[in-house]
């Protein structure tokens, strides 16, 4: 046979390399980062006009300069301070004015409180109390309490040994330890009024949230999803303690608070006893459906607005049934507990996307009037408005890169699941998006009523789940999954979106390498606080995400947040450094970062954590020069 | 002729087969692959026969042929060549229409299996486990699933359709009387639909090889009126009342503090572990360990005792129970009916 | 003729393996009667087969995760808080620990709790290579203990912030 002529071969030969090399380039996961990341604010839409932009409820009103007495700076949550006296023009001299260290090496996620001349500080389990005297230039501790919850505790808890922080209200301090007790301390003196037991850790029960005080209640949920618990809200009386009212998130229509005055908007949310119907028998004793995160109060309405996380196990296949009233969002009378509509934004949970992220209570204009909504950027990776009065949806779009549905269908409320995603037994699902932690986990957003933007802290994770079968034993987890994390496109793990809730898109995004696990503080000055998990705490303007200032801590920063103005009149923001939580446990937990499905599968997108920040709790506080 | 009446006179005897018997034909596609495999077995067996006449014929034709050639000198009958096309023709016309008719009979009892599966079935849905049968009957409405081991109960005259599934490794599930065998592969999800024609007790097992005790990995099949059907899907979906006193009680406490709870569930109590049968309804079962002993109380207790002198390498474990102890924990669970 | 007879004798020399001693399937836990029980258990490979089970079953898997930990210390690494021997281990199953390791003593066996013991220590790269399986008996979302292969334990030291000024 005669041999081809050489420019046939050549020709051929690239060829051949052009094909396979552009299949290999193009096939491959869009993975590439393409840093640095963190620096520098995306430009995607104009700011809302006034007319067209959210606004606080009708009845908020703004904190008082020298208090913050609950983590989300007032019930609205809308973590918002109007002190000035730091501006984007002067922000970029701000310096630290006085740090306190805790002792404590575990994940530091409250935020301090203020009132008045005191500064209250909690810690993570052994969940200690400090009250810092403020009118001395080096805060002295006026009193330190110790709760001393069982040691035992901290086994039986699923992402980290947090604490979520204190409230404060009519001189009284309220918080909750891990192994389930409410305290009440007083403010003054430190002293302990009265403690009450809400959970048991046998049964794999926590308690990491910030209770919430309302109307004489003080609010607290249960934490224990990932242990079959029965998720439950409990009231309790302010003054001494005792339950006022208990509302189960599964389970018979007597122990949800389930009753006339229920008027769920969408039609699958309508009928008897359905948080037992849409289980497998006694699915609902061990189904999850905890409230461990944040809880708004409207005080024309006397309603509160909470979610309940995910049902247990993360193996759907276990729990048949939409697995009412798990992955949804609650709306109860805060003096009865009755409620009066619920959202799940969740049916049948598939990915661990509990629904407990923030709500923050607006007026926006829709369709030419102005609605009272909640809006909450949810684990789910879409940003919901709804209307608070009736539970309808008004608009739920993407913030985060979702591939886990398709969209939120407005006429029935129901996410239009993709049958890709769907977790099969005996294989591995690849590429969900988003991850576990969802779009967003708990780290709240703030909300800034001069732009009228939703700052989000989020998340930009994927994952691959594998089910196996889950086993029930009391006091250990109820899984049935195992999970791996990682980037997902562009390469980032975390971003920074200014979401415009009317316009529903987003106005400027700052794309992060780590994933971002601290709350937002939006301010009077035009500015937006946050920090990331190898510890550079970061101020950017709030008009177009311009990174103005930033500094490093000791630490990951995993906490939230504050303002204040001190006895001296000056305005202070205060940040805890202390990495931990669910994602930096490979740090807090001194994890071995050659199991990718550590951690709930975290550890696969952080191994680079490592040798970026150490643990170690110690609070910061900033101020202007002078 | 002998030998047909020899095979009949098998699946004659085939009736009385037993509860386990893949000559019975208790269920519809039993009895319609039954009946396709008597058409080829009477059609093969006829042209079988006919093959050794012709042999024989031949063999003996032959034989006289040659006694006349050696008479003759050797030249072949005239017409022999016309004589050997016929045949030709003839034999393969007929090879293709009987082959021809053997595929309208299979694509007929292809066409009534596939026709039957229309009818609202019994939704059940079978895991195989290492080395026990999970069996769970699906509701469109989820608190009415039933979740039962290593016993099928089925309404006769009416589909059920079993979906299959495994955990671990390759199982296959074999009920003879009712139909042929359908694999559980981990990863995938099988289908397989059965329609009992008559009632009574069968015996299914594990067909393919799934380790230690795959031998002992039999399921039993209760098929019944759909009225009494009806009485065992609600006295499943009964949780057993908490006993109240005596032996019963304590042999409660023991199966809620000790090993038990942590691999078994009962309905209604604190137990729910889902890696071991369901034990809600355990004394209602014919047989206990997937088939491997009947339902007695010494059964039940020489089980729990030991078993893995019962069944060795299975995964329950020797709970260390003194005398009273496993008294106590047997008697509870012969009141789980 | 002669040239046969050597050919046919290495027909015979497979028997020689005959005496090789095999390893039994201890199913009734007679190694709880061993005067030398980390042995007993330890160089078991099906005792180490059923820990890896059991590992999965009683959701050790949960807090552990494959060894690397989460809620629980990581179980691959060189680290014993409160010991790495297999009787430390097995007491550590079967009483708890201090902060926060349930005490599994009535919601196993004992025989269970040396397997879970041999797994671990499996898992911390200290079994024979020989006793390792190939692929577990159920279907895994992590790589069989044969191509695990254990980790030194990780300093942590902080660095430099990768980002630069622009």
């Amino acid at each position: 046979m005669k041999r081809p002529p050489m420019w046939l071969v050549v020709v051929l030969a690239v060829l051949i390399v052009v094909i396979v090399g552009g299949a290999i380039v193009l096939g491959a996961p869009d993975r590439r980062r393409d840093g640095p990341f963190g620096l520098r604010a995306d430009q995607v839409a104009e700011l809302p006009q006034p007319a067209a932009r959210a606004r606080p409820a009708r009845w908020y009103e703004a904190p008082e300069p020298d208090q913050w007495t609950t983590q989300l700076g007032d019930p609205s949550g809308s973590r918002y301070s109007p002190l000035a006296e730091i501006t984007a023009g002067n922000v970029g001299s701000l310096e630290v004015a006085f740090t306190f260290d805790t002792n404590n090496a575990r994940g530091h996620e409250a935020a301090p409180l203020v009132v008045g001349d005191t500064m209250y500080v909690t810690t993570p389990y052994p969940n200690d109390v400090y009250a810092l005297d403020l009118t001395r230039p080096r805060p002295t501790v006026k009193w330190h309490y110790q709760p001393r919850p069982l040691q035992a505790s901290q086994g039986v808890a699923c992402c980290d040994v947090v604490n979520r922080g204190a409230a404060y209200d009519g001189g009284r301090l309220f918080l909750n330890t891990l192994d389930g007790q409410t305290i009440a301390l007083d403010a003054e003196s430190g002293r302990e009024l009265w403690r009450t037991k809400l959970a048991e850790i046998n049964k794999g029960e926590t308690i990491t949230m910030a209770p919430l005080v309302a109307e004489g209640r003080v609010l607290v949920g249960v934490s224990g999803g990932e242990f079959g618990v029965r998720g439950r809200l409990t009231a309790l009386e302010e003054g001494s303690g005792a339950v006022a009212w208990r509302a189960y998130s599964t389970g018979p229509d007597a122990e949800v608070l389930i009753g006339p005055e229920f008027k769920p908007y969408y039609a699958q949310d309508q009928g008897p006893d359905l948080g037992v119907h849409t289980w497998n028998p006694d699915g609902w004793r061990i189904g999850g459906g905890n409230p461990w995160g944040w809880i708004s109060y409207d005080p024309e309405l006397s309603m509160i607005y909470y979610g309940t996380g995910n049902p247990g196990p993360w193996n759907p296949s276990m729990r048949p049934g939409d697995n009412k009233w798990t992955a949804g969002i609650f709306a109860r009378d805060v003096r009865t507990g009755k409620a009066r509509w619920f959202y799940q934004s969740s049916p049948h949970d598939l990915f661990d996307h509990d629904d407990v992220n923030e709500s923050i209570l607006l007026d926006i204009p829709f369709n030419g009037r102005l609605r009272k909504v909640i809006a909450r950027p949810g684990r789910t990776g879409f940003f919901y408005v709804i209307d608070r009065e009736t539970g309808q949806v008004l608009s739920a779009d993407p913030y985060a890169h979702v591939n886990s549905a398709l969209r939120i269908d407005l006429v029935t409320g129901r996410p239009v699941v993709n049958p890709e995603k769907m977790p099969k037994p005996g294989r591995v699902t690849r590429n969900i998006c988003p991850a576990a932690p969802g779009g967003k986990d708990w780290n709240p957003s703030a909300f800034s009523p001069r732009t009228g933007l939703v700052y989000i802290p989020h998340l930009n994770l994927c994952m691959d789940e594998g089910e196996v079968d889950a086993n029930y034993i009391a006091g250990t987890p109820f899984l049935g999954a195992d999970a791996r994390m990682y980037a997902g496109p562009g390469g980032h793990r975390g971003v920074m979106t200014a979401w415009d809730p009317v316009g529903r898109r987003p106005v400027w995004r700052i794309r992060e390498d780590l994933p971002l696990w601290s709350g937002a503080l939006a301010t009077g000055g035009d500015l937006v606080f946050y920090g990331t998990l190898d510890g550079w705490f970061k101020a950017v303007d709030a008009r177009s995400g311009k990174l103005l200032w930033r500094h490093k801590l000791s630490s990951g920063i995993i906490g939230m947040p504050m303002t204040y103005r001190g006895p001296d009149g000056r305005q202070y923001v205060a940040i805890f450094a202390g990495v931990g939580g669910w994602s930096g446990a490979i740090v807090a937990g001194a994890l071995d970062p050659a199991d990718p499905t550590s951690a709930l599968g975290f550890v696969n997108a952080l191994g680079d954590l490592i040798p970026r920040t150490e643990p170690g709790g110690r609070l910061y506080v900033f101020a202007l020069p002078g | 002729m002998k030998r047909a009446f020899a095979i009949s006179a098998v699946f004659a005897l085939g009736g009385c087969g037993g509860i386990q018997s893949a000559a019975g034909r208790d269920g519809m596609e039993g009895s319609l692959i039954g009946g396709l495999f008597e058409v080829f077995l009477w059609t093969t067996a006829a042209v079988y026969l006919f093959v050794l006449a012709y042999l024989a014929i031949a063999l003996v034709r032959g034989r006289r042929h040659r006694r006349e050639a050696a008479g003759l000198q050797g030249q072949p009958p005239p017409d022999a060549d016309r004589k050997w096309r016929t045949g030709l023709i003839v034999f393969t016309g007929a090879t293709a229409l009987i082959l021809a008719g053997l595929t309208i009979a299979t694509w007929l009892t292809d066409r009534a299996l596939a026709k039957a599966e229309q009818d609202s079935p019994v939704e059940i849905e079978v895991i195989g486990h290492q080395w026990w049968w999970e069996v769970r009957y699906d509701d469109p409405i989820p608190s009415r699933m039933v979740r039962t081991a290593n016993e099928l109960h089925l309404p006769v005259g009416r589909n059920a359709r079993i979906t299959l599934k495994s955990n671990d490794v390759i199982h296959s599930l074999w009920v003879p009387n009712l139909a042929g065998k359908q694999d559980l592969i981990p990863g995938r999800i099988a289908d397989l639909v059965l329609h009992p024609e008559r009632t009574g007790v069968f015996r299914a097992q594990c067909a393919e090889f799934c380790g230690l005790q795959h031998a002992k990995m039999a399921l039993d099949v209760t098929v019944e009126s759909e009225a009494d059907f009806g009485r065992w899907k609600a006295a499943q979906l009964r949780p057993p009342p908490v006993p109240t006193g005596g032996g019963a009680l304590a042999g409660y406490s023991l199966f809620q503090s000790r090993q038990c709870s942590s691999c078994h569930a009962i309905a209604g109590t604190p137990a729910s572990g889902m890696v071991a049968p369901d034990l809600s309804h355990v004394a209602s079962r014919r047989t206990i360990a997937a088939g491997t002993l009947p339902t007695t109380h010494a059964n039940l207790a020489a089980w729990i005792d030991d078993p893995q002198a019962v069944k060795p390498g299975n995964n329950m474990p020797e709970v260390p129970l003194t005398e009273a102890e496993l008294g106590a924990v047997t008697a509870y669970l012969e009141t789980l009916k | 003729m002669s040239s046969r007879c050597p050919v046919s004798l290495l027909f015979l020399l497979p028997l020689t393996l005959v005496a090789c001693h095999r390893e039994t399937r201890d199913y009734e836990s007679d190694a709880l009667l061993s005067n030398d029980r980390p042995v007993a258990f330890g160089a078991n490979a099906y005792h180490l087969a059923q820990g890896q089970r059991l590992y999965a079953w009683m959701n050790c898997a949960g807090c552990h995760a494959h060894g690397g930990g989460g809620m629980g210390p990581p179980l691959r690494d060189d680290e014993w808080r409160y010991g790495g021997s297999m009787e430390q281990m097995v007491a550590t199953i079967l009483d708890g620990r201090p902060h926060g390791m349930p005490a599994f003593r009535d919601k196993i066996t004992e025989d269970q709790a040396w397997q879970l013991a041999t797994f671990v220590r499996a898992m911390s790269g200290r079994a024979r290579q020989d006793m390792l399986a190939g692929r577990a008996d159920e279907p895994a979302n992590v790589e069989p203990l044969t191509l695990d292969s254990r980790k030194p334990v990780r300093r942590v030291t902080p660095k430099q912030d990768d980002a630069t000024e622009e």
